[in-house]
Order: structure tokens, then sequence, then C-alpha cells
């Protein structure tokens, strides 16, 4: 590969550059100290942290996690040492991280929202917000914000009202029609737009004739849920004009292909950490490949290329 | 660290009806394995399954740069990685977690509920190391079981050991802990030296033992198992729950990281609710 020419990997999402479009997923990369050892940060594009709600939260209790074919149930019920607990025993290591750091925010109200939202802002250490409101582990709350297109922008709308970060919305796969929510949040004033979250799924134990999850239901991911997520990516592409972060059972640089040429602008590896610590790098690498082997001199270049052409448009 | 190892033996450790294997691998993470500690092993290099299983290392060899994994074929996980062979190689991921920790010196107690007894051999063998006084406890369901799980490395030690069978086929009838309570209330420890005391069993027969000598006075610890995805701290699956003990708090542990190794005071035993 020496004598061909470096492809520009750094891609732009709004406000919010990155270095190379590969990301990791909230909830799969803890505060970014966890997995360093096997994947050295400074090499990703970012990172998202844990999600985080204004009061501490002991989550569900275990167990929290069954296996399914190709994929994995999960049911942590967004535990989170609490906003101020992070603002003093994580945010000064978080801030020392050499990548690109995007604090996930959720809550249970409008209020809980207002203040997460509040208290991230340009300098903190963070450097954009992804808003979950799409988490389908919580009873109240979460993922009702995303699943109503009035509620989702309004939520948007006063996130927006409260950082000068970037916004990003995350949707949930759990909606009759994705666009209308997509749509939604960019008439809240999402900057960016992540999908997709975890699909509600359930396992029973057949010996035990009960749910596996103690929280009985869960959210599905791993490449179980990728076709869903593509289909969804591909859908949002066409509908809004926001830059999209596609995420959902990626482990490999063809799947991180594939999620670009729906139209995604960056990818999230979240599963496949678990499976392969060393993903993140390997799919960066593969999508550098890539784009030499078919001459792109920019990783840009191939977002939305299986979109269908808009009228007017050349070749 | 993240590691390919070579499957140096692969095999059922003893009658085949009780479904134990033995897994021997060949890597430089034998170096730094401690006692209690884990490995996240790949058992198949495509989806099915999904997720890496973790298994705790039964036998350490510094010297050959070996170690021996021990696992009871039980689900799909487990029927894959029983087709390994020898002179393939498995990713894996380790030495994880935190282990046993040894007493400075008097006696150590072990207790085993079935094949809980895997992780504690390597902490026998380093207590012997360590000129401590070692004993065994083990519960199993009868007679035969125990040959099958590896009680040859167990007697190599010359370490005393009790044994509790459900039918009575060996040792004393019932489970381990009706054993060792009929052992202490007879043979109680000097109240000014007692006994380090590692468990590794079903969650009801850890809490009950670690109960039981916890009000004796002895330092428990015991080795907790939960469904892992991760296995690096990052995804908050493997949770167990435990109380501060100046505070009392509640407060998850993650048991893949800070685990899977606890202190017996601190761990709150609300599991199968």
């Amino acid at each position: 590969m020496g004598s061909e020419k470096k492809v520009n990997m750094e891609v732009r999402l709004g406000p919010l550059t990155l270095r190379n479009p590969v990301l990791t997923c909230s909830g799969t990369y803890g505060f970014g100290e966890e997995y360093a050892f096997y994947c050295p940060v400074d090499k990703l594009g970012g990172i998202t942290l844990k999600g985080l709600t204004p009061e501490p939260r002991l989550g569900n209790p275990p167990p929290r996690l069954a296996e399914t074919p190709a994929g994995l149930l999960n049911s942590v019920g967004l535990e989170n040492p609490g906003l101020e607990e992070f603002c003093q025993s994580y945010l000064p290591k978080v801030r020392q991280l050499p990548t690109t750091v995007i604090a996930n925010i959720a809550g249970f109200s409008l209020q809980d929202f207002e203040i997460m939202a509040g208290a991230f802002q340009a300098g903190c250490g963070v450097h954009a917000l992804e808003i979950n409101i799409s988490c389908p582990n919580v009873k109240q709350g979460g993922m009702h914000f995303g699943t109503h297109p009035d509620s989702a922008e309004e939520v948007i709308a006063l996130v927006k009202a409260k950082t000068n970060l970037p916004v990003i919305a995350k949707l949930s796969p759990n909606v009759t029609d994705i666009v209308e929510i997509a749509k939604a949040v960019q008439r809240g004033g999402a900057d960016i737009i992540s999908l997709i979250n975890t699909v509600l799924g359930m396992k029973i134990d057949v010996e035990k004739q009960k749910p596996a999850l103690a929280n009985l239901v869960g959210g599905l991911s791993g490449p179980a849920i990728r076709p869903v997520a593509v289909r969804m990516v591909w859908q949002v592409a066409q509908a809004v004009n926001l830059p999209i972060i596609g995420m959902g059972g990626i482990l490999t640089w063809e799947d991180a292909v594939e999620f670009m040429l729906a139209g995604a602008k960056a990818v999230s590896i979240g599963t496949g950490n678990f499976i392969n610590p060393l993903a993140p790098l390997e799919i960066l690498e593969g999508l550098e490949e890539y784009c030499q082997r078919h001459g792109y001199a920019s990783v840009e270049e191939i977002v939305g290329l299986a979109l269908p052409k808009k009228e007017g448009q050349g070749s | 660290m993240l590691d390919k190892a070579i499957i140096v033996a692969h095999g059922y450790l003893g009658d085949e009806k009780y479904q134990i294997r033995r897994l021997v691998l060949k890597t430089e993470i034998a170096h730094q394995a401690q006692p209690g500690q884990f490995v996240h092993l790949q058992v198949a290099g495509g989806i099915d399954p999904l997720l890496r299983r973790p298994l705790s290392i039964a036998d350490i060899d510094k010297e050959r740069q070996e170690f021996t994994l021990l696992y009871r074929l039980k689900g799909h996980g487990t029927q894959v990685l029983a087709k390994t062979k020898v002179g393939e190689s498995l990713n894996l991921m380790g030495p994880l977690g935190r282990g046993f920790s040894l007493p400075a010196q008097g006696e150590l107690v072990l207790v085993a509920g079935g094949i809980g007894v895997f992780p504690l051999l390597p902490l026998a063998k380093e207590a012997l190391e360590h000129k401590l006084k070692v004993s065994l406890y083990w519960g199993g369901a009868e007679a035969g079981f125990f040959a099958s799980a590896g009680l040859e490395y167990w007697q190599k030690t010359g370490i005393p050991i009790r044994f509790s069978t459900m039918d009575g086929s060996m040792g004393s009838k019932g489970d381990v802990f009706e054993l060792l309570q009929k052992d202490f209330a007879q043979n109680k420890f000097a109240p000014a030296n007692p006994p380090a005391v590692a468990v590794c069993g079903p969650h009801p027969m850890m809490e009950k033992v670690s109960d039981y000598f916890l009000r004796l006075g002895a330092r428990v610890e015991v080795s907790l198992e939960e469904r892992m995805a991760c296995a690096v701290g990052a995804c908050l699956g493997c949770v167990c729950t435990l109380k501060d003990e100046s505070t009392g708090k509640l407060r998850r542990g993650k048991v893949c990281q800070e685990g899977p190794v606890f202190k017996g005071e601190e761990v709150l035993w609300d599991y199968g609710q």
C-alpha cells in the first residue's frame, strides 16, 4: 500500500469534526479507560461515554445479559454514578483522553434533560452530547421521549437551549416510523443523529420457564440487528439534512462500509468490542484500505453512495 | 492481554457422564496468572456463539507457560468449545479480574461446592508454597463425581480433604455446609488466630458458608459467577450488589473487574430473586 495515496480519514459532522469515522457506542466502552489496554483511544475517531443521569442509579438487578443468535440482550437499566460523582471522579480523567469524547445523557423528565445539558458546555472536557431518548431498559422516560415525535422535538430543543456543545439525538428503532422521529429531532435543532439504539427483545429460559433477564425484557444488539439498522440509516439519510452516526451490530470493516454507503458519515462500534477488543482498530484499517482500493481521496466520498440519486444530480 | 493460545490437551477429565472437560493452553498469559483470575475465551471464530466465555484458571504451570481450564459441558458455548482440538489455537483475553489473596500466616480453609473447586487449586498450591496450613471441604452429588472433577490433582497436594455427598456415597451425607458446621462446632479455632476461608460454589451455598465463618471471626473470600459480555468492566453486564462496610450503602460491583473474588462481608446475596 506504500505507493498509494493516503486517504483523508477526517469526517465533518456539522459542528463536530472527527479525526476518523470510527467511534465506540455508549454503554459498551465505560468511561474510556476500560479498553485502553487493548485499544488505544488516540487511534479512534472518538468514544461515547456510558449514559449519565442527574442522580446515581443502581440499575437493574442481574441477570442483565442473555445471549441470542448473533445477538446480545441487555437490561443494565442506566446504572451510572450520577452527574455529581461523574464530574468529581471521572471527568478529570475523561478530560485527559486523547480523543473526541461524547457524553451520553439520559433522563426521566424534561427537567432531568435540562439539568444534564446545562452541566456540559464547551471546554468542560467532553466535545459533544448524545441525547439518549431511546433507552428501552427503564420503566418510564428514556424511550418514551424517543417514540413520540412531539416529545422528541421538545427534548432536543430544550437541550439545545441549555448547551453550546454539538447535540446528537440517539434514536430508538422501536418506533413505527423512524423517519418521523428523525424529522422531529431535526426540527428540535439536533446537529447530528445517531442510530440505532437496541431493539426491544426477550428471551425465555425453557427449563426455568421464565424470562432469562431479571428485567424480563431488554435491548437486543449485535449482528442480529444490523439489517434493521442499515435500513433505518438508509431511510433517515434520505429524509433529513443532518449527518448520521450509524450503529447496530458492526463487527468488521465491511459492516462499517455498508453503513457509510447507506448514508452514515461515521460509525460506532458497540457489542463488537466484546467479541474483539481490536475491532475498532481493524475496522479503521479496513475502511482506509477500502478507500485506497477504490481510489477515494477522502473517506467522506463513500457516504451515501448506495442511496437513490436525487433528481438533478449528476451521473 | 489478548493472545492466541495453543491447545496442548483437551478431553474429558474423567467419566464422561459428568461432562467435565480439561483444556490445557500454552500462552504467555500463564506467567501473569494469579489464583482466582479467569480468561475470556473466544470459543468460535464467527458469531455463533457471539460472546466470549469466561473460564476460571484451574491450574497454572509457569515454567511450561501453560494453564488449565476445567469446564462442564452445559450450554451451546461449551459444546462448541468442546469441538476444538489439540494443536489448534484459541483467542483469549486475560488474565482478568481480581483473584484470591493469601493470608500472611496461619490456616487457609477452602470450601467448594461441586465444580466450584476449579479455581481453588492454584490458591491451594500457592498457599502451600507460602507454608500455610491448607485444608479442603468439598461437596458433591455422589462419590463418582470427585474423580471426574480433578480429585487426583488435589491428592497430589497432600492437603487434608473432607468430602460430603448428597447421597452419602462418600464422606459425610448431606451438603458441605452441614459438614463444616459439624467439624467447626467440635474443633473451634482459636479466636486470636482465625483461619482465612476461600469459598466457591453455588451462590446459596456460598452465602451460608460465608455468613457462618464471618460470625466465627474468619476472613472470608468468595468467588462469584455471573454472565459476562466485555469482561473488562465496560458493559456493566455482570454486576453483583455490594454493601459498603462502613456506611452500609448499596452499590453494584463488577464481577469481571472488581471480582470475581470479593470479601464475604461486602456481598449482598440477592441472587435468584
